[in-house]
């Protein structure tokens, strides 16, 4: 199954030894790299011909947001198993926190940094206030009540206008700065890169340590075997609170990164769509990889927002004829819906799958078709 | 002590089977008392809509447990082909007042289109969710998202983004007047044909070999097999009634509103998934129950001036509901799974 | 009913123009290249409005022509799952600022997408046009203010704010004798806002409302509304809110409610023409008795002769935007010329040419100036009524500068 990704990996196998043993600092050095070559392929043809480096930089921390938002997500859904469909709802939440604090609508101007913390409770707050009461429904009754909670965030936020603004949305957010140093500016997309890309790798780590420690195995447990888990003195409310809480605050912190980037939040921002959007880079990336589900969300941004958009000008700038006539923008969500079916038909366990998810798969299939 | 438990057990039976009729009455009086006879009739057609849509969802979630998040949109499609049906190949234009014609113009109509939809249905069965049935839960999910993605997309292609209009070949001016109020026959005539369509449903499951075949195989599927049931064809089966059903809604919606548009599936779909939940998923009787009460809740908000804050009423009573009554109105069908 | 739209082939003119202009070295002189951004949303359910304010700007840009210079357009579609996103539009922006040859902007078309925009051109000193935001809040006050961060103004729009159009509805409505109103709006910001602006009016002439709600987009049924209406004891409704939020939808709902016969008013979200999927083409006869208001003069000065231009270039008549998409292009053409004219054309000479509050620009929507924030001082509703399945003109009103 992954047999080209070992095959790519076998003359590195000294040093992936050595970063297995270090695993923190891998991902610290992994992403630093990567942030580093990604800005410097966007001056290699085919990229520099699509849109200049900045707009580059830009997208890539967008889709290094999503890429979070889907990390924070797979805690939920493939590390305790808990299907969350309103994701998006905490996502709102941590935006709206920084909003209030952070612009001229309350006139309240409180310093970017602490709010990232400050999100980070929000969301929290909210998915204890959400879980506690519905984390004992199961399967697909929680996820409706996911959905539900995603969407009366929102209306919420539309609605209550003498506390939000409405549908205009709080704008002329602060931009975050460190004081007497840098000041981020809308224009130069690279302080934000920064930010986001050290907050990607900090979020990763914690992630991965957290998937070691106590908690993480307790998740194991409850997804693989809520009954046997409960008889060993796991305490299943808990454990899923805390996946819940996990998963909330990181959208939440994501959340203030976001508002401080686009300077506004208008609740059409958090819908529905965003939490499908998530969810499916969750599932494509691979459920329960950290890595995998990171990765997923980031090529599926990019893809989803630079490729297909730009499908016209690639077909012209290489004036491939008949495909030259079509419009793709036309059919941009068309193909997104086709290879979204094409890939789970391919790879129903997502493009990376979790390693221990992958033995878990296997006997089944083999039990179930004998049973055929 | 034998007989007293058994007497006791009938009782209690006899009341169980009481209760439920008893309680739909008291609600459906309340409900009348509350929003007087007009917005009573409003709710009752719009809770026929989604009920029709609701099925759909909730016997594709009995069978393979899947949240199909592409019937919502099944159903614009069956409003799509209705339309297209109606205006292009039978040439209607407005309505008609010839009441044989009417007759047999609106049986054809939704003899087609619930012909049409039902391949479709088992069609998108066939190529996105078969394949991955045995594979991890979420993936047929996501497979549903792409299905809605292109069915909304292409009908956009085809027929724009705009609104369109639909022939309502009920004359809207027919009515009848009950205790003074004005009644619309169009009104009637849709909440008469969702009735007779699930009352027909509810028949087939219940007396059928092909519905037995469908229960025993949402309970447990590798016994089903096991005693004979061929599950391929019961699932196809499956598909090919809940897109039908959701084809008939298409119909009837277009008849009613006189419209539809490419986005309408997202909506009314999210609706419906929540009124299959709010009825005990899986549990066909409650997912038209649950379209009702969805459809009054509606109603309700919007005859007292809270339309805004529709839908978040819809979803926080289902939150509410759910945390009450975890496993819907009427109880779900299908067993848990760790 | 058409089952192939034009819309497929109109999207494909569009693109050849786009080729066409952006492989047009080739045929013009060469020179230095210039190139104005088009930013709108282009997909789903907004291409219907933002389409043709794109196709007029296209045309315009493809028919000026600047002595020394290769002027290109380069257009940037910011809708996702079928709507504006304001996310896309901020980074559209980016793109537009990271090319160093764009000099202004037309767009954007949605106001959410102005306030995630307009920071970014702001910093960047990138002049931007929209042809059809109306919300106040985006220039005036604090608000405004806030968005531009302090700086010099670099948006402005050619449609008059909200806050003149549900005002003159209303005093239209009290004049046909309307004095119970029910009011309905779509909950989106321009919707909620034309309704707030008719209601405060509506009240101050003396006029009772006798109900008001929200229903938001995507909502299909709209009976429970119409019946509230009709026990409310309305004489009039109020529709705050585009067709596509579902105005025909209501319209349609009042007349199976049996009060089909009550006057309807709205603002310009309605008044859309006579194409399919229009407010008149989806109430069909139900349109009857229906009032709307433009932003706009009723009797632009070049409509004809742009009618024949743009039926030339796509096929298909002048609708909606388009007028004012082709007046947003015109403007920024004049402001390139006058940079040209004093010698140095950069972002800054083109910005400062066309917010400069003296100078008066003559487009297709006749004359147009800029006053301190950037709005346009043409500040005309017209009204409209439906009649014999169109609309008909009635009278304007001028609030003067």
């Amino acid at each position: 199954m992954s047999r080209i990704s070992t095959a790519l990996s076998a003359p590195f196998a000294p040093v992936r030894a050595y970063f297995r043993k270090h695993r923190s600092f891998g991902i610290f050095v992994g992403v630093a790299l990567l942030s580093i070559a990604l800005p410097l392929l966007t001056r290699v043809p085919p990229f520099d011909g699509i849109q200049s480096t900045n707009a580059w930089v830009n997208a890539f921390t967008t889709a290094a947001i999503y890429a979070m938002l889907a990390m924070g997500l797979n805690v939920v859904i493939g590390f305790a198993g808990l299907l969350d469909l309103g994701y998006a709802a905490f996502f709102a939440l941590g935006g709206y926190t920084y909003a209030f604090v952070a612009s001229p609508f309350t006139g309240v101007h409180l310093p970017f940094w602490p709010m990232l913390l400050a999100g980070g409770v929000v969301g929290a707050i909210f998915g204890v206030l959400l879980g506690a009461p519905t984390l004992r429904l199961r399967g697909d009754y929680l996820a409706i009540v996911t959905l539900g909670f995603g969407e009366i965030v929102p209306i919420t936020l539309m609605n209550a206008d003498k506390f939000t603004d409405g549908v205009n949305g709080i704008g002329g957010i602060d931009k975050p700065s460190i004081p007497g140093i840098l000041q981020f500016t809308l224009t130069n997309p690279w302080p934000m890169y920064g930010l986001v890309i050290a907050l990607f790798a900090l979020i990763m780590i914690m992630i991965y340590r957290l998937q070691d420690s106590r908690i993480g195995r307790t998740w194991d447990a409850i997804r693989e075997d809520e009954l046997a888990a409960e008889s060993s003195g796991v305490n299943i409310v808990i454990a899923k609170l805390q996946a819940f809480a996990v998963g909330a605050s990181i959208a939440g912190i994501v959340g203030v990164v976001n508002a401080a980037k686009i300077t506004i939040v208008t609740p059409d921002q958090f819908r529905f769509a965003v939490s499908i959007s998530v969810l499916a880079a969750v599932v494509l990336g691979g459920m329960g990889n950290t890595i995998g589900v990171a990765t997923g969300a980031f090529v599926i941004y990019l893809f989803q927002s630079i490729l297909l958009k730009q499908l016209n000008t690639l077909v012209e700038n290489f004036n491939i004829p008949v495909l030259n006539q079509i419009d793709f923008l036309e059919f941009q969500y068309v193909l997104y819906g086709i290879v979204l079916v094409l890939m789970m038909l391919k790879r129903p366990q997502g493009i990376f799958p979790a390693r221990r998810r992958m033995r878990e798969f296997a006997p089944l299939k083999i039990g179930k078709r004998g049973a055929k | 002590m034998a007989t007293a438990s058994v007497t006791s057990s009938t009782a209690g039976r006899l009341l169980g089977t009481v209760r439920l009729p008893l309680s739909i009455f008291a609600f459906l009086a309340l409900a009348l008392g509350v929003l007087g006879i007009d917005q009573f009739v409003n709710a009752m057609t719009l809770g026929a809509i989604y009920a029709l849509v609701a099925l759909g969802y909730t016997m594709v979630y009995g069978i393979i447990e899947l949240i199909n998040f592409a019937h919502g949109d099944v159903f614009m499609v069956g409003s799509f082909v209705a339309m297209f049906i109606s205006s292009s190949l039978l040439g209607n234009e407005g309505s008609i007042t010839n009441v044989p014609l009417l007759g047999v113009s609106v049986l054809v109509l939704f003899a087609l289109t619930i012909g049409v939809m039902a391949l479709l249905g088992a069609l998108i069965e066939r190529l996105a969710y078969r394949p991955l049935r045995r594979a991890p839960k979420l993936a047929p999910l996501i497979t549903a998202i792409g299905v809605s993605f292109i069915l909304q997309n292409l009908i956009q292609f085809f027929f724009g983004p705009t609104i369109v209009t639909v022939p309502q070949l009920v004359p809207i001016e027919w009515s009848i007047q009950i205790s003074g109020s004005r009644v619309p026959l169009l009104n009637l005539f849709v909440i008469a044909s969702s009735v007779i369509l699930m009352v027909a449903l509810q028949l087939f499951i219940s007396r059928t070999r092909t519905g037995r075949a469908m229960r025993t195989t949402s309970m447990d599927r590798d016994a089903s097999s096991l005693m004979g049931v061929n599950i391929n064809r019961t699932i196809m089966i499956t598909f090919l009634i809940g897109s039908g059903l959701a084809g008939a809604a298409g119909v009837v919606h277009g008849l009613y509103y006189g419209n539809t548009n490419y986005s309408l599936g997202f909506q009314s779909g999210l609706k419906a998934f929540t009124a299959a939940v709010l009825g005990g998923i899986g549990n066909t009787a409650g997912a038209a129950l649950g379209g009702f009460l969805i459809a009054f809740v509606e109603v309700g908000a919007s005859a007292f001036g809270y339309g805004r804050w529709g839908g978040a009423v819809v979803f926080s009573l289902l939150v509410i509901f759910l945390v009450f009554r975890p496993t819907g109105l009427l109880g779900s069908h299908t067993g848990d799974r760790a | 009913m058409k089952v192939f739209n034009k819309k497929g082939l109109s999207a494909l003119a569009a693109v050849a123009i786009l080729a066409a202009a952006c492989g047009g070295s080739t045929a013009s002189t060469a020179g230095k290249t210039l190139t104005i951004g088009i930013s709108f949303p282009l997909n789903g359910a907004s291409l219907a409005s933002a389409g043709p304010a794109r196709d007029g700007a296209l045309l315009a840009i493809k028919e000026a022509s600047i002595e020394g210079y290769t002027l290109k357009a380069k257009v940037l579609d910011h809708a996702k799952d079928g709507a504006h996103n304001p996310d896309q539009a901020a980074a559209d922006m980016l793109t537009f600022v990271g090319q160093e040859d764009v000099v202004a902007v037309v767009g954007p078309f949605n106001s959410a997408s102005a306030r995630a925009q307009i920071p970014v051109s702001s910093e960047a000193g990138l002049l931007q046009c929209s042809p059809s935001n109306t919300n106040p809040t985006l220039t005036k006050g604090a608000d405004g203010e806030a968005l531009r961060g302090g700086r010099a103004v670099n948006y402005v729009r050619v449609a008059t704010t909200d806050d003149l159009q549900g005002p003159a509805v209303a005093v239209y409505a009290k004049e046909n004798g309307a004095k119970k109103i029910y009011i309905l709006d779509s909950t989106d910001a321009y919707g909620k806002g034309v309704a707030d602006a008719f209601e405060t009016q509506f009240k101050a002439d003396g006029g009772t409302v006798v109900g008001r709600q929200g229903l938001p987009t995507g909502t299909t049924d709209f009976s429970a509304a119409a019946t509230a209406a009709k026990a409310a004891g309305a004489d009039s409704i109020f529709y705050g809110g585009v067709t596509s939020d579902g105005a025909p939808l209501f319209r349609n709902a009042l007349a199976q409610a049996g009060i089909g016969a009550l006057p309807f008013y709205g603002a310009d979200g309605i008044y859309d023409g006579t194409t399919e999927g229009s407010y008149i083409a989806t109430a069909g006869a139900n349109a009857e008795n229906s009032y709307a208001s433009q932003a706009a003069i009723e009797n632009i000065p070049g409509k004809d002769d742009f009618n024949v231009k743009f039926k030339a270039e796509y096929g298909k008549d002048a609708e909606g935007y388009a007028f004012a998409g082709y007046a947003c292009a015109q403007i920024i053409v004049e402001g390139i010329k006058a940079a040209v004219a004093g010698g140095d054309v950069t972002r800054e000479t083109v910005r400062a040419a066309v917010v400069d509050k003296g100078t008066v620009f003559e487009t297709v929507l006749g004359s147009v100036s800029f006053d301190a924030v950037g709005d346009t001082t043409q500040r005309i509703i017209s009204l409209y009524k439906v009649e014999g399945g169109a609309w008909k003109f009635v009278k304007e009103i001028n609030y003067g500068n």
